[in-house]
C-alpha cells in the first residue's frame, strides 16, 4: 500500500450493532479500513455483507457503535448531527443508485443544492455550479429538469453535484445500478477519468465488471472485510 | 449570513414551486386565511370610517352641553331599546318647565322631541315627498344652534310660536329642492300628514352624516308638536331635554345641580336611584367607543376561531407536504443539510403560505369595507393598525402552525427517508 500518500480515512475496529426486537445484529462486526488520497476502491460483497452500513458510515450518515473513524484527523464518531451534516457537506460528494435529484428543480438547480448549505455567495454558487455541470459535458442541459433527461445523463448531474462543493472523497452507491450497460460504460469511463484528475473514489457494487475498474478492492462477508488489495 | 439568503430564495422558490402543483389545495388553505382575515379587515374598515364620522360629529357638538333623557340615546340608536325603559317614567313637559324655573346653572334650557326617521307624508299641493324624513322635531329657538344648523333664509322659531303653538316649519334643504325646485318656501304652506304649516325658515345645507341626509329634515315649535303629532295624551308624551352651561368649566357644577333638582321634582329619596339619564357628549362619546370596544372583542373572537381553524390547516397542508417530500428532505440531509435548515426551510414555508394568505385576506378586506363604506355613504380609509396585526397574526400563525411540522421534519432520518417512496 502506497504509504507515502496522505490519509484521509482512518478506521480502527468499528462495529455497528442493530437491535431488531430481541435479535442483535452485527451489520458490522470490529472492521479496519484506511482510505488515501486518490484511492480508487469498490467496496463488493453480497446483500446483508454490511456494505450498505460501512459506506452509511463512510459518509458520515451514520456513527458506528463502537470504534474510532478518523476522517482528515478529525474524530467522526463523537460528533453530533450538525457536526456530520457539515462535515458530509464540505467533504463528501455523493453519487446515488437511483440518482436522488429534486424533480422539481433543473440541472443548474440540483447541483446547487448542496452549496446552498455551505457559506457560499449566490454568485459563488452559480460559478461553481456551471463549472462542476461543464465537467460532466451538460453545460447545455442547465435548464433542463430531471425528467427531461435520460438516465446517464441524470447521473452526470448527480456527478455534478458530488463534485460542486470540491469534496475530499466521492462516494458511489451503486453507480450503474438503474442505467443500461451503454451508459453504464460511459458513467465508468467518466469516474476513471476522475480519478486521474487526483480524485478520491469509493465505489460500492455487486458487479464485477464495475469492481474491476477500481485499484483496490474490499470485500465485506457476514459485517467483516475479507479481502483488502 | 448568506446562509439564510440561501435559506430565503430556497424556500420562496420551493413554495412557489410547490404551489404550482398542488394549487388547489394550497389554494384551499389559503382560502381560509383570506376569509379570516379579509372578513377582520373588512369589519375594521367599515368600523374605522363610523369611527371617523362619528368624531366628526362630536366635535360639531358644543362640549358645555348635556342632556336628560329617559335613556341613552347613543345605545337607543344602536338598537338596545328596552333593558329597564318600560320602567323609568317620560321626560314630560311639566317637568320641564318645572325644572326650567329652578335652575342658576344652567344658561339655557331646549326640550326637543324628534322621530328619527319619520313617517309623516310632506306635500306641497299634489306633489309628496318622496324619501321619508330623517328627522322630523319640535323644539324651540336654541335647538338649531345647540345642532349647528343656520338659517339662510326667513326666521328661527321664537317663543310666541312655543306659547300660541302656531302651525309654523323650518325646513331642511332637501325639502326645498324637492318640493320649492324653483320658488322661495319661506311664506309658503306645506302639509304634514295633510296639516298644513307655514314655512318661516329654510336651513343651509348640512350634508350627510353616517349615510343620512342632515336636510331631510322639518322641525315645528315643541308645543305644536306634542298637540299634534303626540296622541291625546301629550302632556304625559316623553321629550328630550337639552340644556347649556355657561362654559365648559361649569359644566359638572350644572349637571350636578340639574341632577338635584330633577331628582326633587320627582321626588327621589336620597339615596334612590336616577330613573332618568343624563349626559355630555363627551359621555356620549364614551358610549360609543364602549359599543365599538365591545364589537372589535367580538368580531376578534370569531375571526380568531376562524383563523385557528385556518392554522390547522396550514399545519395540515405542511404535514401532506412533508410526507410527499421524505425523500427530498433525506436526499438535502445527506448533501449536508442540518436540522436547522430543514427546520427553517419548513417553517419559512408556513409563514410565506399563511403571509400569502394573509396579504390576499388584507386587499380583499379593504377592498370589501370601503365598498361597503361608500355604499354608506363615506370616506374610504384604511385601517393600518389592523393592517399591521394582521400581517402579524399570520407570520405568528405560520410560526405555530409551522412548528410541529417542521420539527418533524428536521428529525427525520436521512437514510431511511431516501429510500422512502
Amino acid at each position: 500500500m502506497p504509504k507515502s500518500k496522505k490519509e484521509i480515512i482512518a478506521i480502527d475496529s468499528i462495529s455497528k450493532i442493530y437491535h431488531l426486537g430481541n435479535n442483535v445484529v452485527k451489520a458490522l462486526d470490529d472492521v479496519s479500513i484506511s482510505i488515501y488520497e486518490n484511492d480508487f476502491i469498490s467496496i463488493m460483497g453480497p446483500s446483508g455483507s454490511g456494505k450498505s452500513t460501512l459506506m452509511n458510515i463512510i459518509g458520515c450518515l451514520d456513527v458506528p457503535t463502537k470504534g474510532v473513524y478518523k476522517f482528515n484527523n478529525e474524530l467522526i464518531s463523537d460528533m453530533n448531527d450538525s457536526q456530520l451534516a457539515n462535515i458530509r457537506n464540505e467533504k463528501i460528494g455523493f453519487v446515488f443508485q437511483t440518482f436522488n435529484l429534486l424533480p422539481k428543480l433543473t440541472s443548474l438547480q440540483n447541483v446547487e443544492v448542496p452549496l446552498i448549505y455551505s457559506s457560499l455567495g449566490r454568485k459563488e454558487r452559480l460559478q461553481r455550479s456551471e463549472e462542476a455541470l461543464s465537467i460532466v459535458g451538460l453545460s447545455d442541459r442547465m435548464t433542463h429538469k430531471p425528467n427531461e433527461l435520460s438516465g446517464g445523463q441524470r447521473q452526470r448531474v448527480a456527478i455534478a453535484r458530488a463534485l460542486a462543493n470540491k469534496p475530499s472523497i466521492i462516494l458511489a452507491d451503486e453507480p450503474t445500478g438503474n442505467l443500461d450497460s451503454k451508459s453504464g460504460v460511459e458513467i465508468l469511463n467518466f469516474f476513471d477519468e476522475l480519478h486521474k484528475a487526483g480524485n478520491t473514489l469509493i465505489i460500492v457494487t455487486h458487479e464485477e465488471s464495475v469492481a474491476k475498474r477500481a485499484k483496490r478492492r474490499v470485500e465485506l462477508f457476514d459485517g467483516k472485510i475479507v479481502i483488502d488489495e | 449570513m448568506n446562509r439564510i439568503i440561501n435559506y430565503l430564495r430556497d424556500a420562496i422558490s420551493g413554495v412557489l414551486s410547490y404551489f404550482g402543483q398542488t394549487k388547489l389545495r394550497t389554494s384551499l388553505t389559503l382560502l381560509g386565511i383570506t376569509v379570516g382575515v379579509s372578513s377582520i379587515i373588512a369589519i375594521m374598515t367599515v368600523l374605522a370610517t363610523f369611527e371617523k364620522s362619528y368624531e366628526g360629529l362630536v366635535s360639531d357638538m358644543k362640549t358645555n352641553v348635556f342632556y336628560i333623557t329617559k335613556d341613552n340615546p347613543v345605545e337607543i340608536s344602536f338598537g338596545n331599546i328596552g333593558r329597564g325603559s318600560r320602567n323609568k317614567p317620560n321626560i314630560t313637559w311639566s317637568e320641564y318647565e318645572q325644572l326650567k324655573r329652578s335652575l342658576s346653572l344652567t344658561k339655557n334650557i331646549s326640550a326637543t322631541v324628534a322621530e328619527e326617521p319619520s313617517e309623516r307624508t310632506i306635500s306641497v299641493g299634489k306633489n309628496e315627498l318622496k324619501n321619508k324624513l330623517t328627522s322630523f322635531w319640535g323644539g324651540d329657538a336654541a335647538i338649531l344652534s345647540l345642532n349647528k344648523y343656520e338659517i339662510i333664509d326667513g326666521r328661527n322659531l321664537n317663543q310666541q310660536d312655543i306659547d300660541n303653538r302656531t302651525r309654523v316649519a323650518l325646513i331642511g334643504y332637501d325639502i326645498k329642492e324637492e318640493l320649492f325646485p324653483y320658488s322661495n318656501p319661506v311664506g309658503q304652506t306645506i302639509k304634514i300628514d295633510n296639516l298644513p304649516f307655514q314655512v318661516i325658515g329654510l336651513l343651509a345645507p348640512k350634508g350627510e352624516m353616517l349615510g343620512q341626509s342632515m336636510d331631510a329634515m322639518i322641525g315645528v315649535p315643541i308645543s305644536t308638536f306634542l298637540q299634534y303629532f303626540s296622541g291625546r295624551n301629550w302632556r304625559r308624551a316623553d321629550i328630550m331635554l337639552i340644556l347649556e352651561s355657561e362654559s365648559m368649566d361649569t359644566i359638572d357644577a350644572a349637571t350636578d345641580e340639574a341632577v338635584g333638582v330633577f331628582r326633587a321634582i320627582r321626588k327621589i329619596p336620597p339615596g334612590g336611584e336616577n330613573n332618568f339619564y343624563i349626559a355630555t357628549n363627551d359621555q356620549l362619546m364614551d358610549t360609543f367607543g364602549d359599543f365599538t370596544g365591545s364589537l372589535t372583542l367580538f368580531i376578534g373572537l370569531v375571526a380568531g376561531i376562524s383563523l385557528l381553524v385556518a392554522g390547522i390547516g396550514i399545519a395540515n397542508i405542511m404535514l401532506v407536504s412533508l410526507t410527499e417530500r421524505i425523500k427530498e428532505i433525506g436526499v438535502r440531509k445527506a448533501l449536508g443539510a442540518r436540522k436547522i435548515d430543514i427546520f427553517i426551510q419548513f417553517l419559512i414555508e408556513a409563514i410565506l403560505i399563511s403571509l400569502l394568505g394573509g396579504i390576499i385576506g388584507i386587499i380583499l378586506g379593504l377592498a370589501f369595507g370601503n365598498i361597503v363604506a361608500f355604499f354608506l355613504g363615506q370616506d374610504p380609509v384604511i385601517p393600518l393598525n389592523w393592517v399591521f396585526y394582521s400581517i402579524q397574526i399570520c407570520a405568528s400563525m405560520g410560526i405555530i402552525f409551522g412548528l410541529y411540522p417542521a420539527i418533524k421534519a428536521s428529525n427525520l432520518n436521512p437514510i431511511d427517508s431516501m429510500r422512502y417512496d
